[in-house]
């Protein structure tokens, strides 16, 4: 093994996140000794990429890909490994005025067609000229452009063969786009988040100087995958415009040796990570006894958590088990951000930790106002996310669209230079979210004290497991594609789990009275559903025309939601808090 | 070197002592359809396969893997190729 690992000190001095463009960023970070590591998840080194040689290989590539002569702005599909292609091929985009796409790698046992076909809706919905996919994934990437309309496809190193243009490109301008994001559509019918340099560039520009308020010093680490706006904007792209040094776990291996996340963060003593609460909690559960001493995380300043509800209680335990490893509670940065808003939106103060505040639950059920228990009433909690980052205006609005008082719920608003131009050539969608004054609706509920943002839930249907968002109308079209299950025969919902991700439930209207067949086609919707979305998920068979539907008639989700919840006595196991409260 | 055959005996402890609560075990038994596994138990699972055969499994071949066959076959080919590259 000859190879080290980048440093974490730098020659350079530190600039954070103030350029222009992505390509201006990394045109700085490369005159310095910093870059990205890859790790297994055994620990071993494999790949170092300095942001020297980063640069080199971008620009490279750059000249190869402007061998196409394609219009500026077109679409490059990526093939999103945790590997140094796919960094090189972002940002060889980046230097060839061409816009790249992240594309999901397949994770779940069985779901070769389902990902072919995922990957297919992806390719015409942002319809790009080139498309690129590692070796390991290259034979599912010829399936998916099968008949579509692309000029060249290949793996890495196929377009590294390819011969280079005589003149120099020029890289994508701060009004032109950075990238496309597709995090937030449905499987069937994906929406491509439409972020522009000037975008992602104030985004990135807010993390580092106020959001984890990067210092000399500074290392990350990360096992997120560069698909998810947490992994790409986060933790490849803020420490590329901030010079930091990152060390990079493939997400699969992570969910492989969960512990290795820890074993990374004490052997390069890093200061930065970031992941939902479920990362934590998986983490903290595969630890054995006696072992937390062996981790070095006195290092780890910042521990953010986001990209979904946070609920306290295993976050809480991750630090109570890891305390004899030097980690501090404080060290926890709850945050709330999306896709849609590049990434960050708020961030609680540094050196919080987790601040909760503590609400009357019935009055809470009953007038949608946050308010302090009375003496005897059941308690909710929720956690201090933070104040907005410079630039961010906040509405949060009633159902008749009128702004609430303080404490009050309602739905989250924002506008600001960090927000997306649209969904990519999808102007109905784009329509629904986003006003012409430039108001973004989140779809997410909340209320504020003075500057700071408490999150309460949905009003959209979404539902978030394990920091993926995931659409009811997917689960909902797998039900009913079998065959004794039709249209309207099934609805798909979230209810709140243990650890604040939710647990997926589709409740289907069925004919069938044998056992065995009622069992069998259970089976085969959690496998279809499995296979398909990668999530586990509860059916349940009700008798026919028991769906609830609004007084309009339409079926809805939520009536069911809360009939379930109702009848399976879940509130209650919401938190501990309530219960304890109650008793 | 393991036969198919043995490979799918010891899957079948390994998966076993994952799921208790599942009695009747072969080849044929879907991973997912038949024991429910999560996609973190699925994890949980391959790390256990690489550390008892010592293999790495390649995790571009998980979506072509339904059953315990499939997997057993696998991990054969891969046991194959260590073998005739030492």
């Amino acid at each position: 093994m000859g190879a080290q690992a980048t440093p974490t000190e730098n020659t350079l001095p530190l600039r954070r996140a103030d350029f222009s463009t992505l390509a201006e960023a990394l045109d700085y970070a490369a005159l310095g000794q910093t870059g990205c590591n890859f790790y297994t998840g055994r620990g071993e080194l494999i790949a170092v990429l300095s942001y020297a040689e980063l640069r080199r290989q971008a620009l490279d590539l750059a000249r190869q890909l402007a061998s196409f002569r394609l219009p500026r702005e077109s679409r490059v599909a990526l093939v999103a490994a945790t590997s140094p292609d796919f960094i090189c091929f972002f940002f060889a985009c980046q230097y060839a005025g061409l816009v790249p796409v992240p594309l999901p790698i397949p994770f779940s046992l069985g779901s070769h067609q389902a990902y072919v076909r995922q990957l297919r809706a992806l390719l015409q919905s942002c319809r790009p000229s080139l498309a690129m996919a590692p070796e390991d994934y290259a034979s599912f990437l010829t399936e998916a452009v099968a008949g579509l309309d692309i000029k060249y496809f290949g793996t890495a190193d196929d377009f590294r063969r390819l011969p280079s243009a005589k003149v120099e490109p020029v890289p994508l301008q701060p009004h032109e786009l950075a990238y496309l994001q597709y995090t937030s559509g449905s499987t069937r019918f994906p929406r491509g988040v439409m972020i522009k340099q000037a975008a992602v560039m104030d985004n990135l520009a807010g993390i580092a100087q106020y959001g984890v308020d990067l210092r000399p010093g500074d290392r990350a680490v990360s096992w997120l995958p560069f698909y998810h706006d947490m992994g790409l904007v986060g933790l490849m792209l803020t420490p590329v415009a901030s010079q930091v040094s990152v060390d990079y776990l493939a997400t699969q291996e992570f969910a492989m040796r969960p512990r290795q996340w820890l074993a990374l963060i004490s052997k390069n003593k890093a200061t930065i990570s970031f992941g939902p609460p479920f990362g934590y909690e998986l983490c903290q559960r595969r630890l054995r006894p006696g072992e937390a001493a062996k981790f070095d995380l006195s290092s780890w300043r910042v521990a953010g958590v986001g990209a979904e509800m946070i609920r306290t209680e295993s976050l809480r335990e991750f630090a109570r088990a890891l305390a004899p490893a030097g980690f501090r509670e404080e060290a926890f940065l709850p945050c709330y951000g999306m896709a849609e808003c590049s990434l960050a939106v708020t961030f609680a103060p540094l050196g919080q930790g987790l601040k909760v505040d503590r609400v009357d639950a019935e009055r809470l059920a009953t007038e949608a106002r946050a308010v302090s228990p009375a003496a005897g009433s059941r308690e909710s909690e929720f956690v201090d996310c933070g104040r907005l980052l410079p630039g961010f205006e906040l509405k949060i609005l009633d159902v008749e669209g009128r702004e609430v008082a303080e404490r009050q719920i309602g739905v989250v608003h924002l506008r600001g230079p960090s927000v997306m131009s649209g969904y990519f050539e999808d102007p109905n969608s784009t329509r629904e979210v986003l006003s012409k004054e430039g108001w973004l609706n989140t779809g997410d509920l909340g209320y504020r004290v003075g500057d700071r943002l408490y999150l309460t839930g949905r009003e959209k249907d979404l539902i978030i497991v394990n920091g993926r968002n995931i659409w009811p109308q997917d689960l909902e079209y797998l039900a009913q594609q079998q065959p004794e299950v039709r249209p309207g025969d099934a609805l798909a919902f979230g209810v709140p789990g243990p650890d604040g991700s939710d647990l997926t439930v589709i409740v289907v209207q069925c004919r069938e009275t044998d056992e065995a067949k009622r069992a069998d086609l259970i089976t085969r919707i959690r496998s279809r559903v499995q296979a398909e979305i990668g999530v586990d998920c509860l059916v349940e068979l009700v008798p026919l025309h028991t769906l609830p539907r609004t007084s309009s008639g339409k079926l809805s989700r939520s009536k069911a939601r809360q009939n379930f919840i109702a009848t399976h006595n879940l509130a209650q196991s919401r938190s501990h808090q309530e219960r304890r409260a109650a008793v | 070197m393991k036969t198919y055959q043995e490979i799918v005996g010891e899957l079948i402890a390994v998966i076993h002592a994952l799921t208790p609560e599942v009695k009747a075990l072969d080849e044929n038994t879907e991973l997912i359809g038949n024991l429910g596994l999560d996609s973190m138990k699925v994890m949980n699972l391959i790390q256990e396969v690489e550390d008892r055969f010592d293999v790495s499994i390649p995790l571009n071949v998980l979506p072509d893997v339904r059953t315990i066959g499939d997997l057993a076959l696998k991990i054969h080919l891969l046991l194959q190729s260590h073998d005739s590259a030492r």
